[in-house]
């Protein structure tokens, strides 16, 4: 038989044994050190996933994501209630300007006011003349000197206290009116700074925030995956076994085909019966091979995919969100402590306010006596004016002095109405002044922070549940790190049993390429072996020590021509069929 | 703790077996052919063994045979994790005092509830 002498095909066959023999060894060893070390590493990735769950759960039961709104609801808070303060404060401001024109006017009153006691005195005087000139007949007028010289009196000391008192008060408020000038622009800075700043901070929570919330699910994700690939590799390492006999029963074939080969040059039907049976023992043995290397194939990608992504995990993403977290909480918090300050030193504007009012107030008081003597001073100097003028027709001729006085009373009268009216205008002004300034003063009240005051309670208990959210999350990926280092570590490990595994995939098909060449060489030799063995009589000459249905399916197909089938992967495991 | 003994003559099959019972609490031995496993079951109380049908000196059949005679194994559960799946082996198996016949590879979450179940 010229497929070279009868020992090259038996050399072959048992150079192609030796190969089957060695590769099996060399992957049963790496098989064992992957299942190993993959029995750390999937033990490793249940820790990460039981951490990385501890953390989303964590940063779900502290309601985490409901911390931006709370703070954002109190940075509205905060500026409504320093608004309401700041507008309040421009009110008083302006309330204060005011005060200024009316006192002004006042001050115009109180000069006034003293022109005519001047002229009311010397009216007096000139009256104590006139009743000296009358002589007897003058003495119907004394009373009118008298009166007038008391009314001079009492309206240079009404004049004198007045003055004095608008004084005083205008002193006081244009204290007033400077401090909170300077003050008023000073705060709405503070106020814009802070809300420039709490919007800065916020937006970095916010950022921070969506990474904290996220990335422990992602990670999660991402690890669970790796838990799947891991579940892979320990079905590619029991799927091993399979192989392990599929080849096995190859080298058993091996051994039929050099059996039958060597029948078939010492028989007489050796070349009708034995050289196709080893033709079809062959084509079984080349689709078994196949099959084989596409097993091997699958584990070792299965195997590279999981070490791939274990190399590739890292918690270090996970390690700097905790702490940074923690720093943005503290710059929101400062930014609400700034807030509080500002709420306080607003607060101290009250009391200064709360004293002007109180001066305005006792000042009204006083104008308002004010307006109720004069009123009293315009009656009586209507009626001296209507006496002066009745005595002055009893005199007669001699009455034209008395009658000039009379006409200055009147006069005079006629001023202190206006004087009268100037006052109680002021009064009705300040009247205005108190109620405006009164209600602005509410701003101040105990009751207008309220809202501020609930939304700072929730700020602050949602802070805190983000501080021991953090800090929880940078503690456990901590660990996670060092965890998922050791996992990369002994990823690495695997390196070389994902190359050694890798050639092997190179060796079955060189040995493959020697039985092909050996079947070709034996078609070449006898054309008619191809389609001369008995289908029946090859299965069961080769499938007899066959354990696996997928080694059946492949003879049939060989045997048949028909494609190569391929074992699907059972990733997941089969599950237990009970009796 | 529930002991299982694991008989299979390929390592690589037992430390999955010992790891996947292992981790769920299971004190699992191995033994590496039906000899050596019929002398482990002799010796010790297993509440449940699982063994390969394909091994050397002693198979799972004529291991899972012997294992019925003993005295004290008589009701223990025997699971068979093998790459066969043919009709004929598994009614071998179950003639032999099988409980269970699973296929190569073994859906470990699987396993762990039907033993939960047999040792209870």
């Amino acid at each position: 038989m010229s497929v070279g002498t009868i020992a090259d095909p038996v050399i072959t066959l048992e150079k192609a044994k030796g190969g089957l023999q060695r590769i099996a060894a060399t992957t049963e060893t790496q098989m064992q050190s992957v299942a190993l070390t993959f029995r750390e590493l999937a033990g490793q990735a249940d820790t990460i996933l039981s951490l990385a769950a501890a953390i989303v759960g964590c940063v779900e039961n502290e309601g985490v994501s409901s911390i931006l709104p709370k703070v954002q609801t109190l940075g509205a808070a905060a500026r409504q209630f320093i608004g309401e303060r700041l507008h309040a404060t421009a009110g008083i401001l302006d309330a204060v300007a005011t005060e200024v024109e009316v006192l002004r006017q006042l001050s115009q009153v109180t000069t006034q006011q003293a022109d005519i006691a001047l002229k009311t005195q010397a009216l007096s005087v000139l009256t104590n003349v006139e009743v000296a000139h009358l002589g007897e007949m003058g003495t119907g007028f004394q009373y009118l000197a008298h009166e007038l010289a008391n009314f001079s009196r009492s309206l240079i000391e009404d004049a004198l206290t007045l003055e004095s008192r608008t004084d005083a008060r205008k002193a006081a408020i244009l204290d007033t009116k400077r401090v909170l000038s300077t003050e008023l622009p000073r705060l709405r800075e503070k106020l814009a700074v802070i809300e420039a700043d709490l919007g800065a901070d916020l937006a970095n929570l916010d950022s921070s925030l969506i990474q904290l919330s996220r990335t422990p699910a992602q990670f999660k994700m991402g690890v669970e995956d790796i838990a799947q690939q891991i579940d892979g590799v320990v079905s590619a390492i029991q799927a091993h076994d399979i192989t392990r006999q599929q080849s096995e029963h190859v080298e058993e074939a091996f051994a039929i085909i050099s059996a039958r080969i060597g029948e078939a040059e010492n028989s007489k039907n050796g070349i009708v019966q034995d050289f196709p049976q080893a033709y079809a023992g062959l084509t079984i043995q080349i689709y078994q091979l196949k099959s084989i290397k596409v097993t091997v194939e699958t584990w070792t990608m299965q195997i590279k995919t999981c070490m791939d992504g274990i190399l590739r995990v890292s918690a270090s993403e996970m390690v700097g969100i905790g702490p940074t977290v923690l720093g943005q909480e503290r710059d929101v918090s400062s930014q609400l402590a700034h807030i509080e300050l500002l709420e306080r030193e607003s607060q101290s504007y009250s009391a200064r306010i709360q004293h002007t009012l109180e001066g305005l107030s006792s000042l009204m008081q006083f104008v308002s006596e004010h307006v109720r003597r004069s009123k009293s001073v315009r009656d009586r100097l209507r009626l001296l004016s209507f006496n002066s003028i009745i005595e002055a027709s009893h005199l007669g001729t001699k009455a034209d002095a008395v009658l000039a006085i009379a006409k200055t009373i009147k006069e005079i009268s006629a001023e202190w109405n206006q004087i009268t009216d100037r006052s109680g205008r002021a009064m009705e002004e300040m009247q205005a002044l108190m109620n405006q300034t009164n209600t602005m003063m509410e701003a101040f009240s105990e009751s207008s922070n309220e809202k501020l005051r609930e939304a700072q309670f929730q700020t602050r208990a949602g802070l805190e549940n983000l501080r021991a959210a953090a800090a929880f999350a940078a503690k456990q990926s901590q660990e996670m790190e060092m965890i998922t280092g050791k996992m990369r570590a002994k990823g690495a490990e695997v390196g070389g049993t994902y190359d050694l595994l890798d050639s092997c995939s190179g060796q079955i098909e060189g040995i493959l390429t020697q039985l092909e060449s050996l079947r070709n060489g034996l078609e070449l030799e006898h054309p008619g072996v191809k389609h001369g063995y008995d289908e029946m009589e090859a299965e069961r000459l080769y499938s007899a020590t066959y354990t696996t249905e997928i080694e059946r399916e492949i003879l049939r197909a060989a045997l048949r021509g028909a494609p190569l089938p391929v074992a699907q992967p059972a990733l997941a495991g089969n599950g237990v069929e009970l009796f | 703790m529930k002991r299982i003994l694991t008989v299979d003559d390929s390592t690589s099959v037992r430390q999955m077996v010992s790891f996947a019972l292992g981790k769920a609490g299971y004190e699992v031995t191995e033994a590496v052919d039906g000899k050596d496993g019929l002398d482990k079951a002799s010796e010790g109380k297993f509440d449940l063994i699982i063994t390969d049908l394909n091994m050397p000196n002693m198979d799972g059949i004529q291991m899972i045979e012997a294992v019925r005679k003993l005295p004290a194994n008589g009701f223990i559960p025997i699971l068979m994790l093998t790459t066969e799946s043919q009709a004929a082996k598994k009614d071998a198996g179950r003639k032999a005092g099988a409980t269970g016949w699973i296929v190569k590879p073994f859906n470990a979450e699987q396993l762990l509830a039907t033993i939960q179940k047999l040792v209870k």
